[in-house]
Order: structure tokens, then sequence, then C-alpha cells
């Protein structure tokens, strides 16, 4: 995989603009998935998602190819989104945050069954449930458990992405694990 | 409630799997004794659990097309330099069938057939060129249909002319861009059909059969 994509990201830097399709095919769900988790909207993702490949292909000269492509191309999603976040609630904290009670009564019902219903809608109720907690996350937190839980990223490729010691990943991950698990206990 | 703060780190770094082997044998014998504790972890795999059971998304169907079209335009020779690095056998392939085409139209214009003319008026018929011509001051009433030979007008043509196998030779080409001055006037259409696209065809077949079974 990681000798296919050096090959693509050779081939564009000589100027095969075509090439760099394959590297949006490859990644563009990962990046898309990261950009909606954080951002909690298909539209305001697919916005980000793109400007990350815009910007990652005119800062190509910028990547070294030998380092991985995913953490260099993860680390701009994450940066525009964060961004955005920021620009769209300047005092962003946790205990602004005010739980939505429609969720609850299912949540609990979730909590309390030990086998997980397999129903299709009852995976997709799941699944905004999923996103509605990880919005209630601050970005710090929220950035670090998708890229752990979601995209299933080592702690040292999280540290490189978000230009962070490991050691502040791993509490990070910690405290959004936790914050999870009080929401998750007390509704 | 105060034994969960004692805990807490300590239950992460289990689930981490963080920790050395005696740390791992102390908090395992705590948690045999400890509801609270032991609770606690539970409730953390459950919290990961359901979090990574959400499904992988995928992006938008015309992503890779949106990304594509807002990239900043690419030089001419980038293009063009792409293109052949890209598609090096197109190239030899183009080569190939202008050569391929030439020849089967020797193969078709080299191959004798008789020519056969409709049209009401008097008109000339060149055998050895293959030409019919419509002579000076001659009119045809109305349409004309030459079939394996080329027209040359210098009369008139009420009609329309159709040529099959053929083409329409204008007779004096010297006088320039207005050629048209320079030959008759055709009232009608002039079509052309030219059966040699039918032939390559049958020819284009033939000549892959055999190559396969070159091949083969
Ligand atoms: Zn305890």
């Amino acid at each position: 995989m990681d000798a296919v994509v050096k090959k693509i990201i050779i081939e564009v830097k000589k100027g095969d603009q075509q090439a760099f399709s394959e590297l949006v095919e490859i990644y563009k769900d990962k990046v898309y998935q990261v950009a909606y988790r954080m951002l909690g909207n298909a539209h305001e993702a697919q916005d980000v998602a793109q400007e990350a490949f815009l910007r990652a292909y005119t800062n190509l000269e910028t990547y070294d190819i030998n380092r991985k492509f995913s953490t260099w191309l993860f680390r701009i999603a994450t940066n525009l989104a964060i961004d955005r976040i920021r620009k769209k609630k300047p005092d962003f904290h946790l205990e602004d945050q005010v739980a939505g009670t429609e969720d609850l009564n299912y949540y609990s019902q979730i909590a309390t069954d030990e086998a997980l219903p397999e129903d299709q809608v009852v995976k997709f109720e799941m699944q905004e449930w999923v996103q509605n907690e990880i919005m209630m996350l601050p970005p710090k937190y929220r950035s670090a458990i998708i890229l752990k839980y979601m995209e299933d990223l080592s702690l040292k490729e999280i540290s490189e992405i978000l230009n962070l010691p490991v050691a502040t990943v791993k509490t990070r991950i910690h405290r959004g694990r936790e914050a999870l698990r009080k929401r998750l206990r007390d509704s | 409630m105060a034994c969960e703060n004692e805990y807490s780190h300590l239950i992460h770094k289990y689930l981490d799997e963080e920790m050395t082997l005696l740390e791992k044998k102390k908090l395992e014998n705590h948690l045999l004794h400890c509801a609270d504790c032991s609770g606690h972890l539970r409730e953390l795999r459950k919290t990961v659990a359901i979090v990574q059971s959400a499904s992988h998304m995928e992006a938008p169907k015309d992503f890779t097309a949106n990304v594509m079209k807002q990239l900043p335009k690419e030089t001419r020779t980038n293009q063009w330099k792409t293109w052949t690095r890209r598609h090096p056998y197109l190239i030899t392939a183009a080569v190939f069938f202008l050569v391929f085409i030439m020849s089967v139209s020797s193969i078709w214009t080299g191959g004798q057939k008789e020519i056969i003319v409709q049209g009401d008026g008097h008109f000339v018929v060149d055998e050895e060129r293959g030409v019919v011509i419509i002579p000076e001051g001659e009119v045809i009433s109305g349409d004309i249909t030459v079939r394996n030979g080329d027209i040359e007008i210098a009369g008139e043509v009420n009609g329309s002319i159709t040529v099959i196998n053929g083409e329409l030779i204008y007779s004096d080409l010297t006088n320039g861009e207005n050629y048209l001055a320079s030959t008759g006037h055709v009232a009608g259409e002039i079509n052309e059909i030219n059966q040699v696209f039918g032939w390559l065809w049958f020819h284009i077949k033939s000549f892959f059969s055999d190559v396969i079974n070159v091949f083969n």
C-alpha cells in the first residue's frame, strides 16, 4: 500500500495531475469520516475534506516522501476541521454543553441491554447517538477519540497528526473516554 | 466514589494494556472486591465498543471529481507529457491505424468497377479516369447519382448530386479560393457516400481475426 502511494505521489510531483485522483480515491472515505465526526454535518464535512485534498495537492512539495502520507493528510484535515469549529464557536467549553434529551431513552435502553440489537434502524439510531455524543466533547478530546477509535490509528500516529507528545494524546483519550462514559451512565 | 477517583487512572492504563504485570495483578485483585471499580471498567469497555461500532463512513459519490475540478490548471506541456507517459500504447495504436487506413484505401481504389450513372441530361463518361463529366453549357434537369466513379461539373445540375464510392471533382481549382464559381452550378445538395468505411470495417475485422490466429 505504502509503495503504491509513494509511486502515485512521485507521479503527481512530476506533473501528472490525473494521478492525484488515485490518491483521493484511496483516502477520501477516511478523510471525510474525520471531517464528518469532527463537524457533525455532511455539508461542512465535504467542504473541509475537499479543502484538505486541495491543500495537500498545492503543498505536496513540502511533504516528506519518507513519512507516512496518511499522517500528513490527516494532519491537514484535522487542522482544517479544528479551524472551522473555532470560527463557528469562539468560546467552546465542555461546561457550555447541554445534553440533548431526545436520545436519552434510547440510550439507556442500549446501556442496560448487554447484547446490541442487529436491526438496521437501531443501528442507524446508534450511529446518530454516537455522533451526538462525540459532538459534545471539546474538540481536543474529540479529535483524539475519533482518530483512535474510528480511524483505528496508533498513539504514535495520532501524536504526529495532532503535533502533541504521546503522553498528551493518552491523557486526551482518557478524558474523552471518561466524558463519554459519564454521559452513558448518567443518561 | 472516592475509590473511583483513586483508581480511575489505573483503570485507563489497564484498558490501554500499558501496565506492568505487577500493577495488573494488583488492580485485578482490587476489581474482584470493588463493585464500583469493576463497574467503571465495564462501562468504559462498553463506551469504547459503542464508539467503535459506528460504521465507517463513505465520502459522497462526486467527491473525487469535485476535488479534481478545483485543482489548479495544469500547463499544456505538462498535460501532453502526462498523456504520453500514461498512454504510450495509444500513440503506437494511432500511428498504426493511420497506416492501416491508407493501405485499405489503396486496396479499395485499386479495384475496378463499372461506373453507373443515374440522371437526366447530357454527360460524358471518361472511363479511363473513372469520371462522369457534365460539360459546360449542359444542364441535368433533376438529381444525378454516380456510383463507382467521380463526378466533374462544368455545367449545371438542377437537383442534388449523390456520389457513391467517388467524389465531386472541381474542374478548375487553379482560380484559388472561390472554386465554386469556376465549376458549374449545383442547385441541390451534394452527398458523397464513401463505402470505403464499410470496406474498412470488413478489413479491420478480418485483420484482427488474422492477428489473433497468429498469436494463438
Ligand atoms: Zn474500587
